[in-house]
């Protein structure tokens, strides 16, 4: 609570009372996972919802963005979840442009729209080769330059692989915006209304937006990990494009489809994007081949801004001059 | 204590310190309005975060990294020209060195400023000490910053005690009685004997070595903030070398404005004759063809190997940049170069003209090492907001600039008002013969 | 102590805001739900091989075209020969939605000639939501995996049994199984195998499956959604798998990106200082120096 209030007087009147008193005064006996949930209500809501029942026999609804985790303490979000080792894989082949992955990763780390960690490229290597749609997370490199140019450690990579960032360390320089060669680093440009400390400790696990003034960015969604849920982009997407999974137990899963991983990537060619940088990216892509939909059906139904960020591909270009 | 000659420099030189003309008071709240309008930025800036900047995701680091690299340069401009010359025992040296270390610490303390504005969290920036990592190259810079500030303030300190203590010795002067305890204070009791003369010699050389050794270490540092990253256009061995001779020559630039400043408020044509400007011309040009030869070397082996992204970049300076292109690197490189190699246009007013080029040309330069890079990354920039794509300065970045620079000229009057702007003492030393003047 | 004091402060504070409108809340958030609500159970059984069955029952709300499940509900499951029914226990649905009991098989549950239980899962309702049951029917039935190695090569065998009513045991003939390691998210499936007329069916181990550190893996075989059998399972384990190779323990204590700096980082940086402050010291000395001689000359 201590942290923002400087600096931006208007969070505590954001406090929902209301939705706070059912998290506390009635109280859910979640006893499915490992750990137990409790609300989260400064969180955006998101609509959906869900029912449950209050151990006085009342069913309640709470909103489905506000139930959360309980989170591992910071010095605990530094080493990363014992034996493991994530590595992602994306099926170019699949992939359609239907953004459920950035709309679910959104409402999953409670971004403002104006961020996304996760973006659609529309690349076309060459001008005789066929353009396609590909999605890049962050793809948390073995070698990670973010990491390394770095003043004050507030980003670190964990024994689990994942590079995550300390919201509450970081200093703000965008240095490591500048040292990733894959943009996928965002800034948090002005305050978002969005973020709002609860009463759970922060920890860098957590699925929220950076601070202002400090950088986020995809983090393979280790508070979903730890309770054994797919990140919110390979739940979320409808054609099974993102696998997830243990490279040490060499599997990987889209949550309908699991493979091998190494027998995935021998069988279909699998690759890491611009592996001459020498970044060792924990993210591999299987080739846009045998596609499952044209390229154009990428542009079905978004948003005409969101439409309008693809003016500038040379594809898009092709297709106006014509 | 002070000889005669030195005396009559005093004499000449003390209305300066004594008073302040109306003039003057007009210039110096004209400076305080542009560094308050500064501060209404900064203000703004803080409260509503970096959104009222014109750096988003794809341009990080804008106008104030420029000026950062800027200020950075021109501060070494003081210590290479001062120290270099000072070690050279280089006799015409004498009547410019004060500017040239004026210069540089001023630099020195504007230049730090900038890269406070680039970053988010302000209230953390103790965490650069408590949580340190030194693989950083910002680690090294907070270092070899803090190093390089401390080294120039006691290079300047050294080079400025004999004037403390020949102003504390004027009885002339009709200045308060705290400004003639103050001299006294600073003046650490040098009379000038033959023992403290020695030892201010040695320690004058030892600094004028190192400031000259921390200032290409400072720069170098600097460079690979940059080249350390994996962008096209920055990640290059030869950025080390390129920014030290790109600081120098800027600071050559500044040195040669300021000359020509001071010498028409002070008048002090007697002393700063065309025969300095030529001479710092001159090195002005040497630094000018080495800046074209490293700019060259850089764009010609991107070009010739043409890499996909680099190809990309050189497109996009040719393209969207053209102008300011010719104008930093042909234009601030040629021109320079004409004015002063051809023997009858070195007049005062070109080279003053031709100094002027060469900041305006550098700074434009570093505009086009940071902006198109962070504009071209191997990603192409896709999937976001298309007001997002290109960087265009806000007025409060530009305001913020200003106020920089209005901050050093602030700076440099009031220097001027505290030390003679000519080294009084080193001037009384020995009549400056004409013929040791290059 | 006087921070302590402010803290037990807004604790109370706090406790209070939460307490007011959670009592307002509950007049305010009645009248929402006129009607009642239908819900639906989606309920199956699933045989491991020990000798019991676990019932499975999903309590859902249909919101649109998306079904939402309803948590913390009690569900009563029983078990009917036509005529009598037996109560075999109550389970409440956890955050999925689903509620879970297991039921011995011994003494064997009430089954009609085919075999065929009919398990039914009730849920009461409340107020607000509509009571709803289901039935489902299944056989008893196990799985059993076992391993065996013939002329150097590593077989998986898994064979299939029925109950029949009667009390004995018959092989499940002609039918599919498939194979599955379980990994951290989902299973990974390792291929099917098809039971001969005496219920075995083999497979050929798979070479590449990685166990853990010592090659233990456990092997599932399943029937999923079956006609007669509904869901049956086996597992047995192997140690046939690779072991697991931990990256994690040669994780690199000192480079660019460890916490730690390289050594040699470490060494230039302190030479490089130790030379330019040295020489500051030595500049600052002199100046003392100089004022030392100062003072001595009275000045």
């Amino acid at each position: 609570m201590k942290k923002n209030s400087e600096n931006n007087p208007k969070k505590s009147t954001r406090r929902d009372f209301l939705k706070k008193s059912l998290a506390t005064g009635a109280g859910i006996a979640a006893t499915g996972g490992l750990v137990s949930a409790y609300l989260d209500t400064s969180a955006a809501e998101s609509g959906e919802t869900v029912k449950v029942l209050s151990t006085d026999g009342e069913i309640i609804e709470v909103d489905k963005a506000h139930i959360r985790y309980p989170r591992v303490s910071r010095k605990e979000s530094r080493e990363g979840i014992p034996g493991k080792k994530f590595v992602m894989v994306i099926d170019l082949a699949r992939c359609k442009n239907a953004r459920a992955c950035v709309e679910k990763c959104q409402e999953g780390h409670h971004l403002p729209k104006s961020q996304e960690f996760i973006k659609i490229y529309l690349l076309q290597d060459t001008e005789n080769t066929a353009p396609y749609w590909f999605p890049k997370p962050c793809f948390q490199c073995d070698n990670p330059l973010c990491v390394s140019v770095c003043p004050v450690g507030a980003t670190y990579k964990r024994s689990d692989g994942i590079v995550l960032i300390d919201s509450e360390r970081c200093i703000g320089c965008k240095f490591c915006i500048t040292g990733c060669p894959y943009s996928t680093r965002v800034f948090a440009w002005s305050d978002y209304p969005e973020y709002d400390e609860d009463t759970q400790p922060y920890s860098p696990e957590s699925s929220s937006p950076g601070l202002e003034g400090t950088v986020s960015k995809c983090d393979f969604c280790p508070d979903l990990i730890r309770v054994g849920k797919l990140p919110y982009c390979v739940a979320a997407c409808p054609m099974g494009v993102i696998y997830f999974g243990d490279i040490e137990e060499d599997v990987v899963t889209n949550g309908s489809e699991t493979y091998q991983f190494s027998e995935l990537i021998r069988d279909r060619g699998g690759y890491r994007y611009l592996e001459v940088l020498g970044t060792r990216p924990s993210v591999y892509y299987l080739p846009p081949v045998e596609r499952q939909f044209p390229v154009d059906r990428g542009f079905d139904g978004l948003d005409e801004e969101v439409r309008s960020r693809y003016d500038n591909t040379p594809y898009v270009k092709k297709q106006k001059k014509r | 204590m002070a000889n005669d000659k030195q005396s009559s420099l005093l004499e000449e030189f003390i209305p300066q310190i004594e008073r302040t003309s109306f003039i003057q008071a007009i210039w110096i709240f004209f400076l305080l309005a542009v560094i308050a309008l500064g501060f209404y930025a900064l203000y703004l800036q803080i409260a509503e975060g970096h959104a009222v900047t014109g750096m988003r995701d794809n341009v990080v680091w804008g106008i104030y990294i420029v000026n950062f690299i800027f200020f950075m340069g021109v501060s070494y401009a003081g210590a290479l020209i001062s120290g270099t010359l000072h070690l050279f025992r280089a006799e015409w040296r004498k009547p410019i060195i004060r500017m040239a270390e004026f210069i540089t610490i001023i630099a020195l303390l504007i230049g730090p400023i900038y890269i406070l504005l680039c970053i988010g969290r302000l209230d953390r920036l103790q965490y650069l000490v408590i949580y340190g990592r030194i693989q950083s190259p910002i680690t090294w810079d907070v270092i070899a910053i803090a190093t390089d500030i401390v080294g120039c303030f006691i290079f300047l300190y050294l080079a400025i005690l004999r004037d403390l203590s020949a102003i504390r010795d004027f009885q002339d002067a009709k200045i308060p009685n705290w400004k003639r305890k103050m001299y006294h204070i600073l003046a650490l009791g040098y009379q000038g004997l033959p023992e403290q003369k020695k030892r201010l010699h040695k320690a004058t050389d030892i600094m004028a070595g190192m400031v000259i050794a921390i200032a290409v270490i400072v720069y170098s540092v600097l460079a690979w903030i940059f080249s350390v990253t994996l962008q096209p256009g920055w990640h290059s061995t030869i950025f080390g070398p390129y920014f030290v001779i790109a600081a120098v020559f800027s600071g050559c630039g500044v040195l040669i404005v300021v000359m020509w400043l001071f010498r028409k408020i002070y008048h002090l044509e007697k002393y700063i004759t065309r025969k300095h400007f030529v001479n710092v011309g001159v090195i002005q040009l040497v630094l000018a063809a080495l800046f074209g030869y490293f700019t060259f070397s850089d764009y010609l082996t991107k070009w010739y190997g043409s890499e996909r992204n680099d190809e990309l970049l050189i497109q996009l300076l040719f393209d969207e940049y053209f102008w300011l292109f010719i104008l930093s690197n042909y234009v601030g490189v040629l021109f320079p170069m004409i004015v002063v190699g051809i023997p009858k246009l070195r007049t005062i007013g070109n080279i003053t003209i031709s100094a002027v080029v060469v900041i305006l040309a550098l700074w434009i330069n570093r505009y086009l090492i940071v902006v198109p890079t962070l504009e071209s990354p191997y990603l192409p920039i896709q999937d976001s907001r298309t007001e997002w794509m290109f960087y265009n300065a806000t007025w409060i970045e530009w305001a913020l600039s200003a106020s920089g620079v209005a901050f050093f000229a602030l700076m440099m009057t009031i220097g001027s008002k505290i030390i003679p702007i000519i080294n009084v003492s080193e001037m009384g030393d020995k009549p400056v013969p004409e013929e040791e003047i290059l | 102590m006087k921070k302590i004091k402010i803290a037990y402060f807004l604790w109370m504070v706090t406790i209070l805001m939460l307490l007011v409108p959670a009592l307002s809340a509950q007049e305010d958030n009645e009248p929402e739900e006129v009607s009642s609500v239908g819900t639906y159970l989606n309920f199956s059984t699933l045989y491991s091989s020990n000798d019991s069955v676990e019932l499975s029952a999903k309590l859902s709300i249909r919101r649109g075209r998306t079904f939402i499940e309803l948590q913390n509900a009690p569900i009563t499951f029983s078990v009917s020969n036509g005529t009598d029914q037996l109560d075999l226990g109550e389970a409440v649905t956890d955050s999925t939605g689903f509620a879970r009991l297991t039921v011995p098989l011994t003494p064997p549950l009430p089954a009609d000639d085919e075999g065929l239980i009919s398990y039914q899962a009730d849920f009461q309702g409340t107020d607000k939501y509509d009571s709803s049951s289901e039935v489902f029917m299944s056989k008893p039935a196990s799985l059993k995996v076992s391993f065996f190695e013939e002329d150097s090569i590593k077989y998986i065998r898994v064979t299939g049994m029925q109950f029949n009513p009667s009390g004995e045991m018959e092989p499940i003939a002609e039918e599919s199984i498939y194979l599955f390691v379980p990994s951290l998210f989902r299973p990974l499936p390792i291929g099917d195998i098809w039971l001969d007329e005496e219920g075995t069916g083999y497979v050929d181990f798979p070479p590449t499956i990685i166990g853990d550190s010592t090659g233990q893996i456990l092997v599932i075989a399943r029937i999923d959604e079956h006609d007669l059998y509904g869901f049956v399972k086996g597992e047995a384990w192997s140690s046939w798998a690779i072991p697991k190779y931990f990256l994690a323990e040669e994780k690199p204590t000192r480079t660019l990106w460890t916490p730690i700096a390289p050594l040699w980082m470490i060494i230039t940086l302190i030479i490089l200082l130790a030379g330019v402050w040295g020489h500051y010291i030595y500049a600052i000395i002199e100046l003392v120096t100089i004022k030392r001689i100062a003072k001595e000359n009275e000045y």
